[in-house]
């Protein structure tokens, strides 16, 4: 398959589940909207009213993309290790411990606090990995463990060691201006995370299409008992998928509270964002650079939503709805995308069935 | 008087373009043995499938009885009175024999399974068709000829009038083959009609009452009993006269290459697959194991490959104790291997054919420097040996999983061929590869030998296995029981005795052999 | 430390550990019988989380049986929905059910908006009904024990005495029926129940069906008697930890129901801990059952590769 042909159907793809999105949102919103067109009009026009709500876009999908990234360096490796929010939890902790600390005074705070985040979210991303690796504990099932065990640690130091009296105990004080994330456009949450987000897909995209380390890891992803013949570890290939997963997930917390969103650590910051990047990873069928386009598209979607909770009668949370679906669709069409696909939702002829394995 | 069953026409055309049948008829009589012989890759295994409704003809009809009918499922076909018994067993490891046979029509009191009208009346058909199995045996602990006959009693618990029998001898050593052959007798004897599908032709003449013939997915001929010949029949497969014939090691002192010393190693279960295993392998030669399916020979090859541990013992190879190290560096100390599934060990099946060339070679210079792939150099490495093996695909950058059986298999023969190895494990290399890929794989093997390479062989084809080897060995439950420095005199019925375990060569004319 | 002993040896800590394993229970054995057949489900979280709400809407308008009917259909659609995507359209299963999962998340914050009239946080304002409590207290005369079993199993739910009846029925199902020994054979060899005739999907599509109907029932109990009311992510990990309790019982109705108790005692201990010490932050006891979960999963798993 040539290149273009590969962008081409891609592009098809994720054009597909763009549409499958807008009318999942168009019917329900004609379902729960007393005013449809009205909210369908919030919906579909509001991420561009404004700079500011524009600039919430952009923020948005920088951390999705991050979060898409973390999922899609697992999913090639074909492990289902699910711990993204828990390492979120994790690096935002750190890295607003750094920030709070006499270091957030200098701009050292912003490296160091990135720095420190992925090395936190790495631990929690090997855990489940060595636990797999040595242990044969099953990964799905240790990694969301994981992520309730962080959130309430992350919240047992907030308590104690960060938050404000203030604020009743949920959040820390505003962090000093030296260890906040330059903003690019003023008054808007558009800031260093997006440059970090981008050198994350180009880092990752390096990683798995130039060098041995990426080749082993889809290999071990395609088959592993292939793998483990061709004399590659895939143990060693399984942990390093998962910490380098974890790391991404780590600095995705540190982009969190240090960018121009939050600026301070507060309870519960990551507002379960960490998950769709679920949807991310498999609408760019795990393709690092199409996950930037993929975030783009649904970050838009997911800042209608949340402007249309705010501004009408439909609550934001009907996007979940959205998002299950187009997961649902997506991960149906895995093999056949296009017309293949559609004949299959409209009841299948047996020419367009899958074929047995 | 009508025949029992009649195909005509059958035509089937695979999606991916595969001509399997090309307008087969085929037309089996009542109560008789029905022999279906041709090459690898001529349809037969198409042909039975349609029959047993596991595929779907795109044109043809078939009738039963002289009646019309359809067989959209195996299901369907069952229920016409067809039963089929595949190479590849479908039995649930832990179930008892009588469990196994019930599994789908079960005799129930009430609610419950009623396991011991279920275990006599197994017992009963196991009596009465001579197929002697003990009926409240977990299957995995039965050896191969005997989960066979559970496969047999599952269609006849069925009531299968008609039952078709895919290679069934390939697994089972010779005498076995003669206790199958026994009830095979006693069920035509009894009313039922048996196609026979095979290549092994002294058997096939033995066994069957009508003989048809494909190739290429043509019926060729059909040919009664007293007319078959040998000769005549090969003919008919092939279409020219050949035989494949590999020219053997030249005689002369080879050095000792690969050092296998007391070596036990477990199966899946814990128990013994291989015990005390001693053999010398020698620079340019391949030396032939011979063993029923399931007697250690899977799990030496993958103890050796480095995917299952080594319980006691050593190997060593080029003065290297590679006993328990990891795979890469078995490779890198000189070993390949040619895996037995080609699909599921052999090959990653959604990654590129370079990629797949590559996999074994990524701490080599050429291809990886300070840990980054050279693209260009793993592409060019690629097409040169697509060029070498002939290997008929779009190009380096096509998933291997689109590939037929045999290029598939020469991709991987390829790839462990590239590293000059010192020692190569091969098992079944040419298991549902056509006639030409066959030809050439056995060539190539005959040429990595000829270039000093120790080369252990395994097949389930002991044709294969005399014509490829230098040296035998045979192995029963693990052990080695006979061993032959000279293979030209060899005969499948002398290894057969081994191969079962009925004898067993003295401690000194073994060990002579084996050094 | 002798407080804390002296709360698990009473007969109220008991009745707090059966009263916390029900939903868990229900869902594992759910899970369990989808596991069995080769479809891991995840969605067992999602299930629950529907189930609860469904049962609390339908409640407050029917009698409370017909609430737990409707958390029971509704997880069953669910079961079918996977199976549909999963074995139809050949979606991977954990994807399928993370979908699900995340429309659990969003979608039952929806419903509860529109169901309690602009409340996305409790149905408070609901008048949901609860299951009723069996009343065994005539356990009281017998002589000695009599009023410390009456502490023990008096006044749980229905639903409780339904998981234990379930954690038997399951296993004589799995054990000694034919529809029992077809869906074992799916789940050690398709392929040789395909041959047999009987459809591995088919047997699948049941599994999930089941495993989303008691899914359901264990969000019922959750939101109709250990709670009465629906909260937003009320369920807050329990599907989860009964994927785990599976895992750790081995594909047995027995050892699953074990560990479902397992985790259900662990659960009641975090409930019982800020009583006795009070110096210990609730967010370490809060994190207990899932600690102790995943170590729960590592040591089991590692004896098993041991073995």
């Amino acid at each position: 398959m040539t290149n273009g042909k590969l962008i081409f159907d891609e592009t098809r793809r994720i054009l597909f589940a763009a549409a499958v999105a807008l009318l999942m949102a168009l019917v329900i919103i004609f379902i729960a909207s007393k005013t449809p067109f009205e909210t369908f009009n919030t919906f579909i026009a509001g991420p561009l009213s404004s700079k500011r709500t524009i600039g919430n876009w952009i923020d948005d999908s920088a951390k999705l993309a991050l979060a898409g990234l973390a999922f899609s360096l697992v999913f090639q490796a074909r492990q289902f290790a699910l711990g993204v929010q828990g390492q979120v939890y994790a690096g935002g902790t750190i890295a607003a411990a750094i920030a709070l600390s006499p270091l957030g005074m200098s701009w050292v705070s912003i490296p160091l606090g990135a720095l420190a985040a992925m090395l936190a979210g790495a631990f929690l991303g090997f855990i489940p990995g060595y636990a797999k690796a040595k242990l044969n504990a099953n990964e799905i099932v240790s990694s969301l463990m994981l992520n309730y065990i962080a959130y309430d640690v992350a919240n047992l130091i907030l308590r104690l060691y960060l938050a404000s009296p203030k604020s009743g105990l949920t959040a820390s004080e505003g962090f000093p201006r030296s260890a906040v994330y330059p903003a690019f456009v003023q008054h808007t949450r558009i800031d260093l995370g997006v440059i970090l987000a981008l050198g994350s897909v180009a880092i990752v995209w390096f990683l798995l299409y130039r060098t041995a380390w990426g080749l082993r890891l889809r290999l071990t992803g395609h088959n592993a008992r292939f793998a483990a013949y061709s004399g590659i570890r895939s143990n060693f290939i399984m942990v390093s998928a998962m910490t380098a997963s974890g790391a991404i997930g780590g600095l995705l917390g540190a982009l969190y509270v240090q960018g121009q969103g939050f600026g301070k650590i507060v309870v519960g910051f990551e507002g379960g964002l960490s998950f769709e990047g679920i949807l991310i990873a498999i609408v760019a069928r795990n393709r690092p650079l199409a996950i930037p386009f993929v975030a783009l598209g649904y970050g838009y979607l997911r800042q209608g939503a949340a402007l249309m909770g705010y501004r009408t009668d439909v609550p934001a949370e009907v996007i979940g709805i959205v998002q299950g679906i187009v997961i649902l669709l997506v991960a149906s069409s895995f093999t056949l995308p296009g017309r293949a696909f559609l004949n299959r939702i409209m009841g299948g002829s047996a020419a367009a069935r899958a074929p047995s394995t | 008087m009508t025949p029992f069953l009649e195909a005509i026409g059958i035509d089937k055309t695979y999606p991916g373009g595969v001509h399997a049948n090309k307008s087969v008829d085929l037309t089996v009589s009542h109560s008789e043995v029905h022999a279906i012989v041709g090459e690898n890759g001529a349809g037969k295994s198409t042909l039975m499938k349609i029959l047993f409704g596991v595929e779907q003809p795109n044109a043809g009809e078939i009738r039963l009885d002289g009646t019309p009918i359809h067989l959209p499922s195996p299901r369907a076909a069952i229920a016409a009175g067809i039963g089929m018994v595949f190479q590849h067993f479908s039995l649930v490891p832990s179930f008892t024999v009588a469990e196994n046979v019930v599994l789908g029509v079960e005799p129930r009191s009430g609610l419950r399974l009623d396991r011991k009208r279920a275990a006599e009346t197994v017992q009963a058909l196991a009596d009465r068709f001579r197929l002697p199995v003990d009926v409240e045996a977990p299957v995995e602990r039965l050896p191969v000829g005997q989960q066979q006959r559970v496969e047999i009693l599952k269609a006849l618990y069925r009531d299968a009038k008609l039952l078709i029998l895919d290679e069934p001898t390939a697994v089972l050593a010779p005498q076995e083959v003669v206790e199958l052959f026994a009830a095979i007798r006693s069920l035509t004897e009894q009313g039922r009609t048996i196609l026979f599908i095979a290549h092994k032709l002294p058997e096939v003449i033995e066994i069957s009452d009508t003989i048809s013939v494909m190739r290429a997915g043509h019926m060729v001929g059909r040919v009664p009993k007293a007319e078959a010949t040998e000769a005549g029949l090969a003919r008919m497969m092939v279409g020219r006269d050949v035989a494949l014939k590999v020219t053997r090691a030249k005689p002369g002192e080879r050095k000792h290459l690969c050092r296998i010393s007391g070596l036990t190693i477990k199966n899946d279960r814990g128990l013994d697959a291989i015990s005390g295993m001693d053999i010398v392998l020698r620079a340019g030669e391949i030396v032939g194991i011979a063993a029923v399916e399931g007697n250690g020979q899977s799990e030496l090859f993958d103890a050796i490959g480095g995917l299952r541990p080594v319980e006691t013992g050593s190997v060593e190879l080029g003065g290297i104790d590679i006993t328990a190290v990891p795979v890469d560096q078995r490779r890198d100390a000189g070993m390949a291997h040619i895996p037995e599934d080609r699909i599921a060990t052999g090959s990653a099946g959604g990654a590129t054919v370079a990629e797949n060339f590559v996999a074994t070679e990524l701490e080599d210079e050429r291809f990886v420097r300070h840990g980054l792939l050279d693209l260009g150099a793993i592409r060019a490495h690629a097409v040169e040996l697509i060029d070498h093996f002939s290997v008929r695909v779009n190009g380096p950058d096509a998933a291997i999983g689109t590939l037929s059986g045999g290029n598939m298999q020469k991709v991987v023969v390829a790839r462990e061929l590239s590293s000059n190895p010192k020692l190569l494990l091969v098992s079944h290399p040419t298991r549902g590869v056509d006639l030409g890929a066959t030809e050439f794989i056995w060539q190539r093997l005959a040429v990595a030998r000829d270039a000093g390479s120790a080369i252990l062989l395994t097949s389930a084809d002991l044709s294969e296995l005399l014509s490829l080897s230098d040296r035998m060995i045979v192995l029963y439950r693990g052990r080695i029981v006979a061993a032959f420095a000279d293979t030209t005199e060899l005969t499948p019925e002398t290894l057969g005795s081994y191969m079962l375990g009925f004898a067993e060569q003295p401690e000194n004319e073994r060990r002579a052999a084996l050094s | 430390m002798n407080a804390i002993i002296e709360t698990i040896l009473s007969a109220a800590f008991v009745a707090a550990v059966i009263r916390t394993t029900t939903p868990v229970l229900f869902a594992s054995l759910g899970g369990l019988l989808s596991d069995l057949v080769g479809s891991l489900n995840v969605a067992l979280e999602g299930m629950m989380l529907i189930g609860a709400l469904t049962s609390v809407i339908v409640s407050a308008y029917a009698p409370w049986y017909v609430g737990v009917l409707a958390g029971i259909a509704v997880g069953g659609m669910l079961g079918a929905l996977m199976a549909l995507f999963h074995l139809r359209f050949k979606a991977d299963v954990i994807l399928v059910g993370f979908a699900v999962n995340i429309v659990a998340a969003g979608g039952t914050v929806t419903v509860l908006n529109y169901a309690t009239g602009g409340d996305k946080g409790t149905s408070i304002n609901l008048p949901s009904k609860a299951i009723p409590a069996l009343d065994l207290s005539f356990l009281n005369a017998i002589p000695g024990i009599g009023p410390v079993l009456t502490q023990m199993f008096s006044g749980h739910s229905y639903l409780t005495w339904l998981a234990a009846f379930l954690v038997f029925a399951i296993w004589y199902f799995l054990y000694r029926t034919p529809e029992g020994l077809r869906f074992r054979a799916v789940g050690e060899y398709p392929a040789a129940a395909e041959a047999a005739g009987i459809s591995p999907n088919r047997l699948r599509t049941y599994g999930l069906i089941a495993s989303g109907a008691l899914a359901g029932l264990g969000g019922a109990q959750l939101a109709m008697f250990n709670f009465v009311g629906f909260t937003r992510d009320m369920t807050a990990g329990r599907g989860f930890i009964a994927l785990g309790a599976v895992l750790l019982g081995r594909r047995h109705p027995v050892g699953t129901a074990i560990a479902a108790v397992l985790f259900g005692a662990f659960e009641a201990l975090s409930i019982a801990l800020p009583g006795i010490l009070p110096q210990v932050p609730g967010e370490v006891i809060h994190s207990i059952p899932f600690v102790v979960t995943v170590l729960a999963l590592m040591l089991s798993s590692r004896r098993r590769i041991a073995a």
